[in-house]
């Protein structure tokens, strides 16, 4: 009882840092872009950013974060955001995480948790587990399972076509 | 015929340097896809078996293609198994269903919907990712714990699934078999198989090997548009990538993944030059709600 309390109590920390993970994060510019009053390309332009420019993330929609600045304050491609600066040591998500999956700080292994680092020497160790290998293949879905899947979280299919390579795109068109 | 077969191969693996993984008009993929067409063509019911008239036999079109599909997949299921031997399945029947919905889905949305795709969280606190030949992808349970929504795990499966359709690391173990042509991959469904294990080396070695970072790139590329593709907001891999881009660099979780592939920040800003403004507009379901989380 008192350890199904405990659990609901970290799950809810845990789900409370979740959602608040970008609240107030620091980012850079990692390109020249505007600041759009709506997350969207037609949106009027409210302002815009150089390299280097440091923001404050407040929330993140699509591919667009609403970021403060010392140039005033709007929506920009995520893309031309650099997340994070100094996040070591603050009580982020990660933190909670790591606290929540049984693992140090540092991500080594937490001996009782029996998880582990996957390095170059495992891999290079590592031997053919046939019974795990087929309890592995017992799990795949058909595609018919993976529309009903998709039906039920509305996902709909659409067409959207392979993007370029981007030196490609500059040199060929 | 050896001689033929060898300048053959020999050349078309100079297109294959010269052609490089950046291009988009690379005349290797245009042969792999011409070639592939009339393999199956071959194998449609109530058609001569024989070799095409004017065109290869098909021998050789196995030789310039790489790998038959049977051949593939025993590869990788020799890979997988290997993995799985150094990394076995967090035990959780519901997180590995789940799993595979959502990689079937991406994978349908792909040219190879046919394929006998598998999808496994494997045990390891580490933040990777790995794609073996033939449809087998893993995601280790520590990249999983840090992902918010479906729509990010379904970038991290479409960026492996990238890796499989576009044959990276088969391109890799093709060289190989230049080298030893006499050594033929016996496909072989159950069990182990000398000749591959002879071909991919010790372990799941291939995966502490580097592939080239326009693979990366071009995997990348692929993920954001089979999300978006399969109805998810195709920002998932990019806001994995942010994260894992913030995590710090002599953190033993991303050593392995730092190792093998371009930084994330590398990988963001060619995504966005990619991307543009193409994607404008497109919205898509994150399903934060669906989401299956590992219990703590």
């Amino acid at each position: 009882m008192n350890v199904a309390r405990s659990m609901a109590a970290l799950l809810a920390t845990f789900l409370l840092a979740a959602s608040s993970a970008l609240a107030g994060e620091a980012g850079t510019a990692l390109k020249a872009d505007a600041l759009k009053a709506e997350p969207f390309r037609d949106a009027k332009t409210v302002g815009s950013l150089t390299a280097g420019d440091t923001v404050e993330i407040l929330k993140k929609q699509g591919g667009w974060f609403q970021v403060k600045s010392a140039k005033g304050s709007g929506w920009v491609r995520m893309l031309s955001i650099r997340r994070g600066e100094a996040r070591k040591g603050s009580g982020d998500a990660e933190g909670v995480l790591g606290l929540a999956s049984g693992r140090a700080g540092t991500g080594r292994v937490v001996a009782t948790t029996g998880i582990r680092g996957l390095g170059e020497e495992d891999l290079k160790a590592a031997k053919y587990n046939e019974l795990e290998l087929k309890k592995a293949e017992s799990f795949g879905a058909t595609q018919a399972e993976a529309r009903k899947f998709a039906a039920e979280g509305k996902l709909v299919a659409r067409k959207v076509e392979y993007l370029a390579a981007p030196d490609a795109a500059k040199g060929e068109r | 015929m050896g001689s033929t077969v060898k300048n053959a191969l020999l050349s078309s693996m100079l297109l294959l340097c010269v052609g490089g993984a950046a291009r988009a008009a690379d005349p290797w993929q245009d042969l792999l896809k011409s070639l592939e067409q009339k393999g199956q063509k071959e194998t449609e019911p109530g058609r001569p078996q024989s070799s095409p008239g004017g065109g290869l036999d098909l021998g050789i079109v196995r030789a310039l293609t790489g790998f038959s599909q049977e051949e593939e997949v025993a590869i990788g299921r020799q890979v997988a198994g290997n993995i799985l031997g150094a990394a076995p399945l967090v035990k959780d029947a519901k997180l590995q269903q789940y799993v595979n919905r959502v990689g079937r889905w991406i994978a349908s949305q792909s040219e190879r919907p046919d394929l006998d795709w598998h999808f496994g969280v494997i045990e390891s606190n580490d933040l990777n990712a790995f794609a073996a030949p033939g449809g087998y992808i893993f995601v280790t349970e520590g990249l999983y714990r840090s992902l918010q929504s479906e729509s990010e795990l379904a970038g991290v499966l479409a960026h492996e699934v990238g890796h499989v359709i576009k044959k990276h690391h088969l391109k890799i173990l093709q060289q190989s078999r230049l080298v030893d042509m006499g050594g033929k991959v016996l496909a072989k469904r159950v069990g182990e198989n000398e000749h591959i294990k002879n071909l991919i080396g010790s372990g799941a070695e291939i995966f502490a090997r580097s592939l080239d970072k326009n693979a990366e790139f071009e995997a990348d590329r692929v993920a954001v548009i089979l999300a978006a593709r399969a109805g998810y907001d195709p920002f998932g891999l990019p806001t994995v990538l942010q994260d894992i881009g913030h995590v710090a660099k002599d953190d033993n979780r991303v050593s392995l993944l730092f190792k093998t592939h371009p930084h994330p920040d590398d990988r963001l800003a060619q995504l966005g030059d990619a991307i543009g403004d193409r994607l404008d507009g497109l919205k898509g379901q994150t399903l934060e709600n669906r989401f299956y989380r590992i219990r703590p």
